[in-house]
């Protein structure tokens, strides 16, 4: 069976990749050092395969019909989508075995992702794991969520999802090591007229309650309270899918960044593998 | 007519781009979409501020005004009026 052998979540801005200078040169070094923390985790633990969950930015889905979660069944994944990314469009493998595998298992726990043979990964995914792999060639397997389109699945339904994720996972006969990543968040606005602004407050708040062994009351938080942190924070419930599949274990945050050029709070936890 | 129509017209102009050059920029097409004239003028002047208040989406507006050529938050000064503080008070608000 496999294991998970790490797990962390990080944000996503698409600056990170698209102008990484434009940040301030020692906040960009201490987050972009965080992620080089679980790059060497990845190859010192021989990682086989990445599942990947980041929020929907209408890449793959529009009003017409958007499911609150949809999982990448594909052999190949192209991406990203956004030319001005700075990372190279490729078809980036997947893993059909382990991706059918979680399907098949969120089914049997209740839930009911949609799926997608032809899943397009945009910044979301490829900023973080360009990062994680910067050959691009780790197997991968997409799973996207709403977390801007009302109404929205609750923190604690994002946490439930992930221990479905979690369980699946380790029960795929197919790999032995695989890592789990949450990508998104952490407090940002957009396209709105608090457009840039950070709440690091939140960042902090939210970043302290995942290193909880409980959570605190996190998955108690509605999502219009949630959405005061920022109209593009809901993302974090990728993150709080990720403490769910490891739940029990111990969560450690690598480096927290309010980056104002990047119009969005940076930052990168991790999990010790149960 | 209604906010959906704004919405797939915006989408629908940010898919054509993605198939168009690199910094090509596009005049978005109103045609075959059911608009009210406010609609229309809105799409066709590019007016931020107007389609925020029409009711199109946050994600479809950032990516609209990335197209346009913003980067960052520098699109901030295209939205009227400021944000109203939000009344609610916060878990996470210490002060």
């Amino acid at each position: 069976m496999a294991d998970i052998v790490m797990a962390y979540s990080a944000a996503h801005a698409p600056m990170m990749a698209a102008d990484p200078k434009s940040a301030p040169p020692e906040q960009a070094a201490r987050f972009f050092a965080a992620l080089e923390t679980v790059r060497q985790q990845a190859q010192e633990r021989r990682v086989e395969a990445v599942v990947m969950i980041s929020g929907e930015h209408f890449t793959n889905f529009f009003l017409n019909n958007l499911p609150q979660v949809c999982v990448g069944l594909g052999e190949g994944h192209v991406g990203p989508v956004e030319k001005w990314l700075g990372i190279e469009r490729t078809v980036v493998p997947g893993a059909p075995g382990l991706a059918n595998a979680i399907l098949a298992g969120n089914i049997a726990d209740g839930f009911q992702p949609a799926l997608s043979h032809k899943m397009i990964a945009d910044h979301g995914f490829m900023t973080v794991y360009h990062e994680l792999d910067p050959s691009m060639k780790l197997p991968f397997v997409p799973i996207v969520m709403n977390c801007t389109v009302a109404p929205l699945m609750t923190l604690r339904h994002a946490w439930n999802y992930g221990v479905s994720v979690g369980k699946a996972i380790r029960a795929y006969p197919g790999l032995e090591r695989v890592a789990l990543v949450g990508s998104g968040g952490l407090s940002h606005f957009i396209g709105e007229p608090r457009v840039g602004d950070i709440d690091e407050e939140f960042d902090r708040w939210f970043l302290a309650q995942l290193e909880k062994p409980d959570l605190g009351d996190l998955l108690d938080m509605d999502n219009d309270e949630l959405m005061l942190a920022g109209n593009g924070t809901g993302e974090v419930r990728a993150w709080v899918a990720v403490a769910g599949a490891m739940q029990g274990a111990k969560a450690t945050t690598l480096n927290y960044e309010p980056i104002y050029e990047w119009i969005n709070g940076m930052g990168v936890i991790s999990y010790e593998p149960l | 007519m209604s906010v959906y129509q704004v919405q797939q017209c915006v989408f629908d102009h940010l898919r054509a781009l993605e198939g168009a050059p690199r910094d090509q920029r596009l005049p978005i097409a109103v045609e075959g979409y059911e608009l009210t004239a406010v609609e229309q003028l809105a799409l066709v002047e590019g007016d931020v501020d107007a389609l925020y208040r029409l009711g199109v989406h946050p994600v479809l507006i950032n990516g609209y005004c990335r197209a346009q050529g913003y980067k960052r938050a520098d699109y901030r000064p295209l939205f009227k009026n400021a944000a109203a503080d939000p009344s609610r008070r916060t878990r996470w608000q210490t002060s």
